[in-house]
């Protein structure tokens, strides 16, 4: 049977460990994935993605299947080379809207290239 | 109305690993056990190779010049965990540092990480933060 449980703190039952549940929403991932860029691009893992665009070379779009409440949220992620370097940005200007990002991936030398492995998290704001 | 829940383990109902939180608009749900964080870690590698501080992580072992493998308390479902990661080295300013990760490398036990400076060089790094997201076996 469903239930649901309204209340504003939670502690272990020793009554230490106290917090309140709106940090239990606040902080709480809203999204994350992991991703290969490389090729037909394809979701290894992911929450509360809805799907994912390749738009070009080292570009991707990531979209949300909830809408945060507005684009003031956080992202952060990573990519793998260990060679050249591999860092995950926004694109410029940025592509952030409630419902999806738009991101590159850049080495060390500011090229910009296809990756095996990105992953990038959500946190911020459920609408 | 104020209230408090004294409790030492939540588990849903329907699924034992899923329970919904309402989000911060008053609308849209969230799954809990997916969002949150399933491990932290901020360690230094710079002068000494410690963990400062860290949540589900058993160990950190140093395999070379910018390269640390951190293992999980608790093991991941599968190797596609979401890392983020941040690392700054105060004493080797000319060289930024950057966080990076080997992908043959993240198993359901570990994450091998890499710090790697603006040139593309492994580099011990003074500060190391590194976040997980996933799924827990």
């Amino acid at each position: 049977m469903a239930s649901e449980l309204r209340v504003n703190t939670l502690k272990d039952a020793a009554g230490n460990n106290s917090i309140a549940t709106s940090f239990v929403a606040n902080g709480s991932a809203k999204a994350w994935i992991n991703f290969n860029g490389t090729g037909t691009v394809a979701i290894r893992d992911s929450f509360s993605v809805s799907s994912i665009s390749d738009v070009g070379t080292g570009n991707y779009d990531i979209n949300l299947a909830s809408a945060m409440a507005n684009a003031n949220y956080a992202n952060s992620g990573m990519s793998a080379d260990l060679a050249a370097g591999a860092y995950v940005s926004y694109e410029s200007p940025a592509i952030i809207t409630t419902t999806a990002i738009g991101i590159y991936i850049f080495t060390s030398g500011s090229a910009i290239i296809d990756n095996n492995l990105i992953a990038v998290n959500f946190d911020g704001d459920l609408a | 109305m104020a209230s408090l829940l004294k409790v030492d383990s939540l588990t849903g109902v329907t699924t034992a690993g899923s329970i919904s939180v309402t989000g911060e608009g008053n609308s849209t749900t969230t799954n809990l056990q997916q969002g949150l964080a399933k491990a932290w870690a901020s360690y230094e590698m710079y002068s000494s190779d410690t963990i400062r501080g860290s949540f589900n992580v058993s160990s950190k072992a140093d395999n070379g010049t910018g390269d640390s493998t951190i293992a999980w308390t608790n093991s991941m479902q599968n190797g596609y965990a979401v890392g983020s990661m941040s690392s700054e080295n105060l004493f080797v300013c000319a060289q930024q540092p950057r966080g990076n990760a080997y992908n043959s490398v993240l198993t359901t036990s570990s994450g091998r990480v890499f710090t790697i400076s603006d040139g593309g060089s492994p580099l011990d790094s003074n500060v190391n933060l590194i976040t997980v997201h996933g799924d827990l076996a």
